[in-house]
Order: structure tokens, then sequence, then C-alpha cells
């Protein structure tokens, strides 16, 4: 049975009594109920369903249908009415003073109105407040409207009368004006210049003098071009204009803020006690609002709607796909389909199908959970808001889900979607013979890297092997140049520190691909540098022609590209250690190794720890050095076979494989070994930091 | 040098410091005024030894550099750059670059690419950044977490499917280039890392500012715009200027997803004067190399402070 509280409730908990007679008795009623038991709870209860059954005869129920006729009568009248008066207004008005006398006019019409009605609902009771505080408002917008028009009109008219002997009098004035401030500047400027000489004021008093000079140069001017009257009257209209813009604008959302707050204060009665409308339209966002009387938001659910049921879900059954099949496309992979569609394109676009579902089902969530919270509050009392309530609202409650949308929608189809394409791609066999066309293999990817099986898979250990040795070596080489550099180059007697500091700040900011492709350039077999190396070993040494040659290089190229930042880094956290905790260190007989050691290596480390685990992913994923000094190489079949060269890591076998030899499905499984080790390292830098703490995840 | 003179002839030294001021300088320095410890013949040496570790890691340094200008320069290298005594100064490589090859149209994709991607990366994550750092809305903490999850995935982990997905992109939009591809790609790839630090570079700001504005009635926009942006304008310059860098240093992502040599950012337009034999020209290599450096060097140079403590407060303070 249906159940109502004798009293309304609003947003903020007042209580109101019910002036739905009808529905207050039923809630006496029921309220009786709760307290008497047996026998007498009973014949309430009969009551109860008497009164439910004989809804129309009730009186109240009457009076709310004549109520109802009559105001559809008199909305119809009133647009009636309304024209006529529109007719009646002077022809010379402009637009937006007849539609806001019209407002004015039908105000008045709907006090007269509903203030017969106030007791029978509450639906009236609002209509009356609203025309009041529109009756109240509008008045005041059209004369402040009319009035800046008459302004506006006075200042047009002026400019016809404008004499041109006039202006050309004011021009010249303000030409003798300028010429004599500019003089003025000059002297001052000079003045300020002389004093500056004289080491009277400071090089930034200099400065500052000469720019507030200008400044003030400036403003007389602007000041001065607004005496011509041509001048001044463009600017009077300019400003008219923009006022008349904006001083209705900013009347209108006061008197719109107003009726908020009647709507707040003035609750809704209704009889149903259950959302119906939210179940019953769930399918259709838009619909469910539109019921609720919503009607903007209702036009923006219903595009919601139009996505859900001619993009979303035709997308995802196949319908308007590039090549693929929907979601379906996931389990064919294009088996069976035409020679030219490929199996990745289906793979994709299953993917994107099933994103662009989970869309649409939370566009169907979001709007079921609307339509089910405006009805609930109406069912307590609460009047569901209007557009401009609900603006406001989107403005603030919504605001962070509205900017970091743009930001979520890239995510999601950039770095999302992508990476689990890689992720289910590793479980496919797409490779040199099946490039177009590949289907489901499982887990035989990993097997074969693990196994160390293959072609692809055969030199996964040992490339895995030089790739921590690499990452270890390389990073540590260049952290220990980088500190002990910046060590020395911080001693307070060192000269020529800043010089130092420029010179070991090149390696980072010469853009790395430059640096690498010149010292391979230097290497090649006639190259500057195997000129030099060999002249001083005596004997023709090609570092490019043998793999720990070409290891240790680069390890060493590392150390001279990666070492700039570490120094840079280091500097930076050296110069802000405090003096005086060397001084008493000193005072304590302390020596040079273990102020170092005891003081600034625990400082530096504890500072730039997270940076130089970053060092570390950074080096591991390093494909720039490896790729551009020697392409991998040198290459050795016997050892690496034909598809990785003795220096390559992982990261630069992924690119061979993807993008050179067509092991997709292969590289992709690596790329998922690879970024786990990486999220690892990456979750050892983040683990400590002062955010992750903070925010307690 | 008024002393009162009682009785005391006044030396040779103090006569020549009356007249001569240097003098008198190098007479008084005589006199051990640091308040820093006397050097000890230990420390000299030591002294000696640090300075020239310094000068040679310096040579080490300045050397291939050197190297660089001075093979962009010379007038006697062929294609193939090898150790040339002769020095012979000419623009000739530089003529090379500019006629010969692609290289303004590199220059003209790379400042395209970086520009939009550091405006867009900073739409995005100064969005991102204020509504995390200001707003406790549902649904923060998880995706929060999933920020900091999805910024430790490299970018190449989808490098098999952006060339697939930029051919279904554009055949719905028609104008979608490659490289929009790569700035939607380098803009997206840098929501994540960037929202966190930016995040905690605006928590660190008190939230008094915000909290008058909002008093004096401004929106959540205008907060954005008149407070948030101006203050918090030293970390989007950081984050912008290595966005802005990032396409210039990149060579992986241009190397996959442009095809063809017009479309080149310098990265991946330089490469082909050095790898591929018909284009082979290392001297007009060293040439482009070292105009697109000098530009990002002094950029560096003059901004090596806010670029390194940027970093730091990123990531340690975050």
């Amino acid at each position: 049975m249906r159940k109502y509280n004798r009293y309304l409730v609003d947003e903020i908990g007042n209580t109101y009594e019910r002036k739905n007679q009808y529905l207050l008795e039923i809630a006496l009623l029921q309220e009786e109920m709760e307290k008497v038991g047996g026998q007498e709870r009973k014949a309430l209860k009969e009551k109860v369903q008497e009164l439910l059954k004989n809804k129309g005869k009730h009186p109240y129920h009457q009076a709310y249908k004549a109520y109802e006729e009559e105001k559809s009568l008199f909305w119809k009248g009133l647009k009636k009415e309304s024209k006529a008066y529109e007719s009646t207004l002077e022809k010379d008005l402009s637009r937006n003073v007849r539609i806001f006398k019209v407002q004015d006019f039908k105000a008045r019409k709907k006090e007269i109105f509903f203030k017969n009605y106030i007791e029978l609902g509450y639906e009236a009771t609002y209509y009356y407040e609203e025309a009041k505080l529109e009756q109240k408002y509008y008045p005041e917008i059209i004369s402040t409207y009319t009035e800046y028009q008459k302004h506006l009109k006075e200042a047009k008219e002026q400019r016809q009368k404008l004499s041109a002997e006039e202006e050309a009098q004011a021009k010249e004035r303000f030409k003798e004006y300028k010429q004599e401030k500019k003089e003025e500047l000059k002297n001052s400027i000079e003045s300020l210049k002389k004093k500056r000489k004289e080491k009277l004021i400071s090089d930034k008093a200099l400065k500052n003098g000469k720019k507030e000079l200008k400044h003030r140069y400036k403003k007389a001017l602007t000041l001065k071009a607004l005496e011509a009257p041509k001048k001044a009257n463009q600017e009077l209209i300019q400003n008219l204009k923009h006022e008349l813009k904006e001083k209705p604008k900013q009347l209108k959302k006061t008197l719109n803020a107003d009726i908020a707050d009647k709507r707040r204060k003035i609750p809704i009665e209704v009889e149903k006690t259950k959302p119906v409308i939210a179940y019953s339209t769930i399918f259709l966002p838009g619909l469910g609002q539109l019921l609720n009387k919503q009607f903007v938001k209702a036009g923006l659910f219903l595009l919601a709607s139009f996505f859900i049921y001619f993009a979303a879900i035709p997308y995802a059954l196949g319908y308007g796909n590039y090549q693929g099949d929907g979601i379906s496309g996931l389990i064919t992979l294009a088996e069976g389909a035409p020679r030219v569609y490929t199996s990745m394109m289906f793979l994709i676009e299953g993917i994107l199908a099933i994103f662009l579902v989970l869309i649409a089902i939370g566009f169907l969530g979001i709007s079921l959970k609307d339509i089910k919270g405006v009805e609930e509050k109406s069912i307590r009392g609460i009047r569901p808001k209007n557009w401009f309530e609900t603006l406001e609202n989107i403005k603030q409650e919504g605001f962070p889900y509205v900017v970091s949308f743009p930001a979520l929608f890239v995510i999601i189809f950039i770095v999302v979607v992508p990476v689990i394409t890689t992720l289910m791609l590793s479980f496919t066999n797409m490779d040199p013979q099946h490039q177009s066309k590949f289907s489901w293999i499982g887990i035989d990817n990993y097997r074969t890297l693990i196994l160390g099986e293959g072609l692809a898979g055969s030199v996964f250990w040992q490339i895995l092997g030089w790739t921590l040795i690499w990452t270890f070596v390389a990073t540590t080489f260049a952290i220990l140049i980088g500190f002990l550099l910046a060590l020395i180059t911080n001693h307070e007697r060192i000269l020529g520190k800043k010089i130092f500091r420029t010179i070991y700040l090149l390696p980072w900011a010469v853009p790395a691909f430059i640096t690498i492709l010149f010292f391979s350039i230097m290497f090649s077999p006639n190259g500057a540098l195997t000129d030099i190396i060999s002249n001083v070993f005596g004997e023709r040494i090609i570092v490019k022609h043998s793999t720990n040659l070409t290891r240790l290089t680069l390890i060493g190229l590392q150390g001279w590209l990666g070492s700039a930042y570490i120094f840079l880094l280091t500097t930076g956290v050296l110069q802000a250690i405090p003096s005086d905790l060397y001084e008493a260190a000193e005072i304590d007989g302390a020596t040079i190794w273990q102020k170092t050691r005891r003081i600034t290596m625990p400082i530096v480390l504890f500072q730039t720890a997270p940076l130089l685990i970053t060092q570390y992913t950074f080096n591991f994923n390093n494909f720039s050095i490896i790729y551009l000094f020697h392409g991998g190489g040198p290459f050795n079949p016997t050892r690496y076979g034909n598809l990785a060269g003795g220096t390559d890591i992982l990261v630069s076998y992924i690119y061979k494989l993807t993008m050179v030899n067509q092991y997709q499905a292969i590289s992709a499984a690596i790329i998922l070994f690879v970024s786990l080790g990486v999220m690892f390292f990456a979750y050892l830098g983040f683990r400590n930091s002062k955010a992750f703490k903070e925010e307690r995840l | 040098m008024d002393r009162p003179n009682n009785g005391h002839r006044k030396t040779f030294l103090e006569k020549m410091g009356e007249k001569f001021p240097f003098f008198q300088r190098k007479n008084k320095s005589k006199l051990y005024l640091s308040d820093r410890q006397p050097l000890t013949l230990q420390g000299k040496i030591g002294l000696v030894i640090a300075h020239l570790v310094l000068i040679i890691w310096s040579v080490i340094i300045i050397w291939p550099l050197y190297q660089m200008v001075v093979s962009a320069f010379n007038g006697l290298q062929d294609g193939y750059l090898v150790l040339n005594r002769n020095f012979e100064f000419s623009l000739k490589h530089f003529e090379y670059l500019f006629n010969e090859t692609l290289y303004l149209a590199w220059v003209r994709n790379t400042i395209f690419i970086s520009v939009s991607t550091a405006l867009l990366t900073l739409l995005f994550v100064s969005f991102t950044g204020y509504a995390y750092s200001r707003y406790r809305f549902k649904g923060r903490k998880a995706s929060l977490m999933a920020i900091l999850l999805i910024q430790t995935i490299p970018v190449f982990a989808g490098i098999t499917a952006f060339f697939t997905m930029h051919s279904i992109l554009s055949s719905v939009l028609p104008y979608f280039t490659r490289q929009m591809m790569l700035i939607l790609i380098y803009s997206g790839g840098a929501i994540a890392a960037n929202t966190f630090i930016l995040k905690g570079y605006i928590d660190s700001i008190s939230t008094e500012l915000d909290d008058a504005a909002k008093i004096d009635g401004c929106s959540n926009m205008q907060i954005y715009r008149l407070i948030i942006m101006p203050v918090a304008k030293p970390m989007l310059m950081i984050i912008g200027l290595w966005s802005f860098i990032g396409p210039f240093m990149d060579f992986l992502m241009p190397r996959v997803l442009l095809t063809s040599p017009r479309s080149y950012t310098l990265a991946a337009g330089l490469f082909t004067l050095v790898n591929d034999f018909r284009t082979m020209n290392q001297p007009a290599f060293a040439a482009g190399g070292l105009l697109t450096a000098i530009p990002i060097v002094l950029l560096f140079v003059s901004l090596q402070g806010q670029l390194v403590s940027g970093l730091s407060k990123g990531s340690v303070k975050g």
C-alpha cells in the first residue's frame, strides 16, 4: 500500500503542511494506524483503501480538477492576450523591450489568476510567487534598458553633430600635448640616467623608474586623447553598448536566483510514492527528464540516447565499422572476411566497440540516477530543479567532472585502448606468415619467450641479460660521474665554477639524438675517433665491429650524456645544504671524507632518490642511444640470429620485431614484460614520495 | 693612512702604499684574512688535481661538440666526415641543408608538433591538476590511483595499435594527419604524469586565495582563470617547456608513425642524412644538428634553474 507522510520536507529539512486535502486525509489516517492495533487498525485500513478507490469522488480532487481545467484555459487565453497586448505596444520599441514588456504583462495576469488558488495547492503558490518576483524585476529591467537605449541614442546623435573643426583643433591640441609630454619624459629619463651615473640610484631603480615614467606618459596620452570629441564619443558608445548588454543580463540572473530561492522554499506534492518513471524509461535517457519537466536537461540526455542507439550499439554490432565487425570481430579476428580485411583492424575495432558500449552503459546509469533522484526528492516534497538551478549545480559540483572529461577521453583512446590492444595481441600469432590474418593462440607467445624457443624467442634471455646489465652499469656510471663532478665543483676553493657548470650542462642541453649520431659518425670505420684510437694503440681498432667494444662505448657515451643531468640535480641539492652542518662537523674535527660520507651523501641521496630511479627506468627504455649509435649492432647471426644485434636492448628489439621483422605478437608479449618491469621500478620510485604517502591511496 | 705617527718611521712599503693604492692592496694581502683554514701542501695538491679533473672532463665534453661545429663549417669535408686537420671556412653544408634537403619542412613540422603538444598538454593538465587538487569528488581516489598506474606505462606500449588507430580515425576525419596523431599521443601520454606533478604543486599553495575569491563571488571557472593559473604559472611553464622540448628529442614515435620524409620531425629527418646512403651527407647533418641544438641549448642554459627545480619539485615534494 502507498504510504504518505503528513508533512512535506524541503532540501534543508524544513517541514510544510500538505495542501492536498485528499493526500492529507490518507496521511492522517495512516498516522493513526501506526498508533493503534488490532480491530481498529483494520477499520482504518479499510477506510484508507476506500479513499484510494474513490479518488475521483473526493471533494478536493474535484476542486483540483476544476482548477486544472481553468488553468489550461488560462494558459490558452494568456497566449492570445499577450499577443494582443504585444500588438498594442508602440512599433518603435526594440525587440528586447518588447519581450520584457510581454513578460511583465504575463506576470501580472498570472498573479491575478493564481492568487485564487493559493490554498488549493503548492503549484499555484509557486506560480503566484514567481509572478510576483517577475513583476518586481521586469519593470526595472525595462527601465534600465530603455534608459541605456536613450543614452546610446543620444550619444549616436551627438556623433552626427561633431564638427570637423573642433576635431581638428582637438587633434592639434593633442599633438602639442604629446610633444610636450614626450619632452618631459625624455628629460626625466635623462635626469634618472644622470643620477645613475652619479651612483645615486641602483641599476634596478633606473629600470623601474624608466618603466614607471613610460607608463605615466602613456596614461596621460590616453586621458588626453579622450578630450577629442570623436574619441570620447566612441568610448561612450562602446561603454553604453556594453552596459546595455550586461545590465539586463545581470538583473535577469538576480531574478532567476530569487526564483530558485522560492523554488527551494515551496514544496511539491505528488501522488506517486515510488520512482516509476526512472525505471520505466531506463532505456531511453531524456524521456524521463522530459516527464519530470526538465526540458533542457532532457535535450542533453536525448543526445546521449542518440549516441547510444545510433553510434555505440550499431558500432558494437558491426555497423558503421571501418573494416571490423564490432564486438564479435574480437572473436572471429577477420577469419573468413575478404582478403583486404585485416585481423588487426578487427581487434582494435572490437576493443573500441567495447569502450563505446561501456560509455553507453555509463550514460544509462547517469540518466537513471538523475531521474530517480529527482523523483525520490519530489516524493519527499522537494521541487525538481529548473535549468537555471541545474546549470548552477553543474558549475559547482559537476565542475571537476566536466573539466577533466576531455583528458579522460584522450587517455582512454590514446593510452588505454592501445595498451589493451597490445595486451590482446600478445595472445595471437601475428608474425610474418600471419600479417593480415591472425588468430588467438593463448599463452604460446609467453611460453616461447620463457623457454627461449623459435627465431624471435631464442635471443630473449640474452637480450634481457644485456638490458639489465646496460641499465645498471650505464646509469650507475652516469650517476657516479655526475655526482663526483658536482661534489668537486661545489667545493669552496674551486675557481671558475660558473664556467664549469655551464660546460657540464651542455650534454643535457644538446638534443641527445644529435650527439649520439655525431658520436656514431666519429666511431665509424673512417671516423675521427677511430683514427685517434688507432693512433694511440698503434693498430686499427674499429669499435663498431666488436660487440664488447660497442657495449663499452655505449656505456661511456651514456656516462657522457647522463652525467650532465645528475650533475645539475646534485648541484641544486648541494647548494641548498646549510653550511652550518659542515662548520659544526669541522669544529668536531671531521675530515673531508667524513663530511662527504656523513652529511653530503645522505642528503643528496635522500632528495634525489626518486629521480635516480627514473634514470634507471629511462635507460631501461633508452631506445635512442642503442638504435642511433649502431642500430643495435654489430650483427652476429650465429649468436643473435637475424633479428637482433649484439647491443640490442629490449626496447630496440621490440622496435625491430614490430616495425622491421613483423613479429608483432611476440613483441607484444615482450612489451608486457617490459611494462611490468617499468611499472615496478616506477612504483619503487613514487612509493616513498610525499605525494603518495599523503594521499593514502 | 692618517695614523698618528708616534715616532715610528714609515717603512718603505708603507710609503709605497701611500703613493700607489694597488701596491697597498698587495701589501695588505700578506695578512691572512680569509676565514678558511690555510691550505696544507696536501690540500694544495688536491686542489690542483681537482681542477685538473674538472678541466679534463670539460675537454671531454667540448671536444666532440667542437668537432661538430668545425665539421659543419669545414668546406673540405665531403659526404663522410673524417679527421681533417685542414680547415677552410665555408657555408656550403648549410646551403646543402637548406636547398637539397627538407630541413625547413622538418623544422616547421617539429615546431608545429611541439607547440600543439605543449598547448594541448597544458589545456588538459591545468584542468585536471586543478580539479584533483581542489575538489573532493566521487571517484577521485580511484581515478588518482588509475592515473598513477597509467603514468608508469611507457608510450611505446601502444606502437602496434597507433598505426591502425590512425587509419580508423582518418576514415572518420579525413583531415586527421599522422602528425596530429603524434600530437595526440604526446599530449595524451603526458597527461597522467603531469597531472600528478601539477596537482602536487597546487596542493602546496594555500587555499586562502581561492576561498577569498569564492567569498567575493567568483565561479569555479573564474578561480581557475584568475587565481590558480597565475599562481601555478611557474609549474605550468615548466610543464609546457618540457612538452615543447619532447618532440625535439623524441626519435622513436616519429620513426614509427611518420612515413613520408616531408612529414618528418627534425629527429627523424636528420637521421636520414646519416643512415640512408642515398641521402647521406654527414657534414650537412652536423650543420643541421648545430642549427637545431643552438636554440635548445640557449633555452636550457637560460632556464636551467627552473627546469631542474621543476623536475625535483614534481617528484620529491609531489
